[in-house]
């Protein structure tokens, strides 16, 4: 799939280490089905998919359809009533449930953080259920800690002393403790607010890229779907299964008018969240360092792509453009008068980008690599540019035979 | 039968007379406001009305603590037993301890027994409604996720359900103690001692009154405070402030 | 327990039974006493003496814990006087009343009143804080005067908790009551407290007697809160442990 990270980098050793079940699991539903006694419908109605190990599976749909029901079904919070959920190719049914979800992270929307325990007891959870040593404990949730990117001195907070963000990290850290093969997540990033949402997302991404668990996601929002998931599984209500496919197979065919529906007009557009910014040739803009002479930079803005030069320091950070009032100067201000925002990374997603340079109503904005430098300029008119050759791209690989549902 | 007539018969019965030296300084025999050199040359008799007091509240409220904990336990996933259980130490609080001395002087004879066994019955409602409470306020999330990460019943009832509810249950403990520390004063009139007895022993004096009933006030702050001490302790998250 | 336990138990309670209902001759010798007319007379002073306390309490405290509550001051005071409350020793009371102002009705009725205070000042200002705002603000945006909000609206959405309060505050009264005697008005506790006069038979039938009474009050007083709770309030867990 064009642009997605490098998902076949093999997990870090963290698993031999801990000698816990570390490799990633498959998960298989068979016919899975909920009954509540006295319902018309079936909450999940005889689910039939396979999660290959170490992939994101999202389950995704309106209210009611059942995808949180059929996510708490694979660690048992939720009873099977028919037809059976393998983990690791054994039935979920043969161990205690207690022992069962020991064995599966589970990290649910409102964190469920213990409010009395600290940061690293709350991590230690399930370590302590398994009896692990002291010391092995306190390396474990030093590792997390570093993992999901939380500063080491919050390990003695308490959850009422954190921001939202960095709750869901924990809870995070918590589910990955004891290094389980399987996690399961019920819109974990619901309650937080989308600028941080984001971020969690991308940072949920890159540590996915290292641990590689599989992990079955559920989500209401499609966008946050297609970004996240290697497999996407839409349901309908009644819990019956709609589609189960890759996004890109999703989005260039729709399997009836319910998923086209559910997915959306623009489907066009969700691409772009297939497509990372690292995937397309930037524009380079002319750069200028301060105290540079003026004179030096207007030269190099003739002939330029872009007729804008952008400030950077020793660092190859970007401060900000210069305006025709700047470069009325002898030397380049430190302080530009136009801010660098909004600032782009490499990493980001195509579609979180556009909306991004939309919204600050620029041009252009600058893109950096991970560790802050310069790498190029994103414009509108490049994504544009972009578009029409993916729909090229469309063409190199022809959609899977399924007919489709007349408009 | 005039008040003051009626009195009489009753003062006939007090205990021993403590206070013969009524007639010692002048301000004792004016029956003062508050006699201060009397005060301080007979504080120690104080001492063993106090141990004595003390020692009838401390095991009521331990036991009762203990029977509520044991009820509260039996009715946490059998949440039909909390309607009748409230119901039935309601019965027991709503009793007068004093007549419950008296209720319970064929069965068990005069003396601290009896009003332990009154006075524990009296702490019962309280602090079972409070342990109940607490445990129904722990927030589901952190009970969802205990369970889904693999504690059984017992465990998710020790490590999480009951420490969040420790809050709760030490602020029932303190309305138990120090109402036991008020109603323990009347224990005297099962025999059983306590700071009741200097004051039924000589009711018209009135620095020993002031005395006797500051104690028990303070000893009531002292458990209070104590208690708080402990909450404190128990639960650190309470504390912080967010950041 | 033995058959012999048993039998001296039961002997006991139905000497005490007996007592109740059948006039005997005083232990000291002289006096008639026991028999119903006696037990009425002590009934009838017992509950005199504690609904003119529990109606001073409530004058007192009633309308202190709507102002309070109405305007949202003073909540500490409020909640400290009901924890003070809790810590005054009936005894102590009783005998600091008589040292310093002297037997009588009328200084009876005040230390019982000092019972009676707190609990019912604490609920009714938790009452009133505690009515859903926005109904509040519904009442004042239609033009009603705050002390109609307070009495049409407030009041009547917070009678269920501060009833709570009057029967924990009755039920200290009724209890205290017991020991009036003391004070020299004349109730039921007077059985319990002379002894030499009415016999161990006379201090149990005085203790059948309270207990029972309080029971009783305590019942029509919680048919009372069921008819003060305005039909479809939700009963919420009170916040204010009686």
């Amino acid at each position: 799939m064009p642009g997605r990270y490098d998902r076949s980098a093999l997990a870090v050793d963290q698993a031999t280490r801990d000698g816990g079940s570390a490799e990633a699991t498959q998960v298989e539903f068979r016919a899975a089905t909920k009954r509540y006694a006295g319902a018309e419908r079936d909450a999940v109605h005889r689910l039939e998919l396979d999660v290959p190990a170490g992939e994101i599976c999202v389950f995704v749909g309106p209210s009611g359809c059942g995808k949180t029901t059929a996510m708490r079904m694979v660690n048992r919070m939720v009873e099977i009533s028919e037809g059976d959920i393998l983990v690791g190719g054994r039935s979920v049914r043969e161990r205690s449930p207690a022992q069962l979800r020991r064995e599966i992270g589970y990290v649910i929307q409102q964190t469920g953080l213990y409010p009395h325990r600290t940061v690293a007891a709350n991590i230690a959870t399930v370590p302590r259920l398994l009896k692990w040593n002291r010391a092995r404990i306190e390396a474990r949730v030093e590792e997390l800690l570093e993992l999901v990117s939380l500063d080491a001195e919050l390990r003695d907070r308490y959850p009422a002393q954190l921001s939202g963000g960095q709750q869901q990290r924990v809870g995070v850290a918590r589910a990955l403790a004891a290094n389980p093969g399987v996690m399961l997540m019920d819109e974990p990033f619901g309650a937080v607010d989308p600028i941080n949402r984001e971020r969690l997302q991308n940072e949920f991404l890159r540590l996915q890229a290292e641990v590689r668990k599989t992990i079955l996601f559920v989500t209401h929002d499609i966008d946050e779907a297609i970004k996240m998931g290697d497999r996407i599984a839409i349901l309908r209500e009644g819990g019956r299964l709609a589609q189960y496919a890759t996004p890109a197979e999703l989005l260039m065919a729709p399997a009836d008018q319910f998923v086209e529906g559910f997915v959306g007009a623009d489907r066009a557009l969700k691409r772009l969240s297939l497509m990372r910014v690292s995937d397309i040739d930037l524009w380079q803009a002319p750069l200028a360092f301060p105290g540079q002479s003026t004179s030096e930079v207007r030269a190099k803005l003739d002939g330029a792509e872009i007729s804008h030069a952008l400030v950077i320091d020793s660092d190859r950070r970007p401060l900000g453009w210069l305006s025709e009032a700047d470069l009325a100067a002898d030397t380049v201000p430190k302080r530009p008068s136009t801010g660098p925002e909004p600032v782009l990374e490499l990493d980001d997603v195509m579609r979180d980008a556009l909306s991004d340079v939309l919204q600050a109503e620029t041009l252009y904005a600058p893109v950096v690599d991970a560790q802050g430098r310069i790498a190029g300029v994103l414009s509108v008119e490049i994504i544009s540019e972009f578009l029409t050759s993916a729909d090229a791209l469309e063409e190199e690989h022809p959609a899977p035979e399924r007919p489709l549902a007349e408009r | 039968m005039t008040a003051a007539a009626h009195l009489t018969p009753i003062l006939a019965q007090l205990g021993p007379e403590f206070f013969k030296e009524r007639s010692d300084t002048g301000c004792v025999q004016e029956n003062g406001a508050f006699c201060f050199s009397w005060a301080a040359d007979n504080f120690d008799r104080y001492v063993t009305p106090t141990l004595e007091h003390v020692m009838l509240v401390v095991p009521s409220v331990v036991i009762g603590f203990a029977i509520a904990f044991g009820l509260a336990l039996l009715s946490h996933r059998r949440r039909w037993l909390v309607p009748p259980i409230t119901g039935a130490t309601g019965v027991l609080y709503t009793v007068p301890s004093i007549a419950f001395f008296f209720l319970l002087l064929p069965i068990t004879g005069r003396g601290t027994d009896t009003a332990i066994i009154a006075l524990t019955a009296y702490t019962l409602q309280i602090i079972y409604r409070n342990i109940v409470a607490g445990l129904a306020n722990v927030p589901p999330a952190a009970r969802d996720s205990g369970r889904g990460m693999g504690m059984t019943d017992r465990q998710l009832l020790w490590r999480v359900e009951l420490p969040l509810a420790v809050p709760e249950i030490i602020a029932g403990l303190r309305i138990a103690t120090v109402s036991t520390v008020a109603l323990a004063t009347l224990a005297v009139f099962a025999g059983a001692g306590g700071l009741g007895d200097p004051i039924y022993a000589d009711i018209t004096f009135k620095t020993n009154v002031v005395i006797a009933g500051g104690l028990a006030v303070l000893l009531a702050i002292a458990f209070d405070g104590i208690l708080i001490v402990t909450q404190r302790l128990l639960s650190p998250w309470r504390t912080v402030r967010p950041v | 327990m033995s058959p012999f336990v048993l039998a001296s138990i039961f002997d006991s309670f139905s000497g005490a039974i007996d007592f109740i209902f059948h006039q005997r001759e005083a232990a000291t010798g002289g006096l008639q006493v026991g028999g119903l007319d006696q037990v009425w007379e002590l009934t009838k002073e017992h509950l005199k003496l504690s609904g003119l306390a529990l109606g001073a309490g409530l004058a007192l405290a009633l309308p202190v814990g709507l102002v309070l509550g109405h305007r949202g001051r003073g909540e500490g005071l409020a909640i400290a006087i009901g924890n003070a409350g809790r810590a005054i020793p009936e005894l102590a009371l009783i005998a600091f009343v008589v040292a310093y102002l002297g037997v009588g009705l009328l200084n009876a009725t005040f230390a019982l009143m000092v019972l009676a205070v707190p609990p019912i000042l604490t609920n009714t200002f938790v009452a009133i804080r505690q009515v859903d705002r926005d109904a509040v603000e519904a009442a004042r945006g239609m033009g009603m005067r705050e002390s109609e909000v307070l009495l049409k609206v407030e009041l009547p959405l917070g009678a269920p908790t501060i009833m709570t309060g009057v029967r924990t505050a009755a039920i200290n009264v009724i209890a205290t009551a017991t020991i009036a005697p003391l004070v020299g008005v004349v109730t039921l506790g007077d059985f319990i407290i002379n002894r030499n006069v009415y016999g161990d038979e006379g201090v149990l039938a005085g203790a059948i007697c309270v207990a029972l009474l309080v029971l009783i009050v305590e019942l029509l007083l919680a048919g009372v809160q069921r008819l003060v709770t305005p039909r479809g309030l939700k009963l919420q867990r009170a916040a204010v442990p009686a």
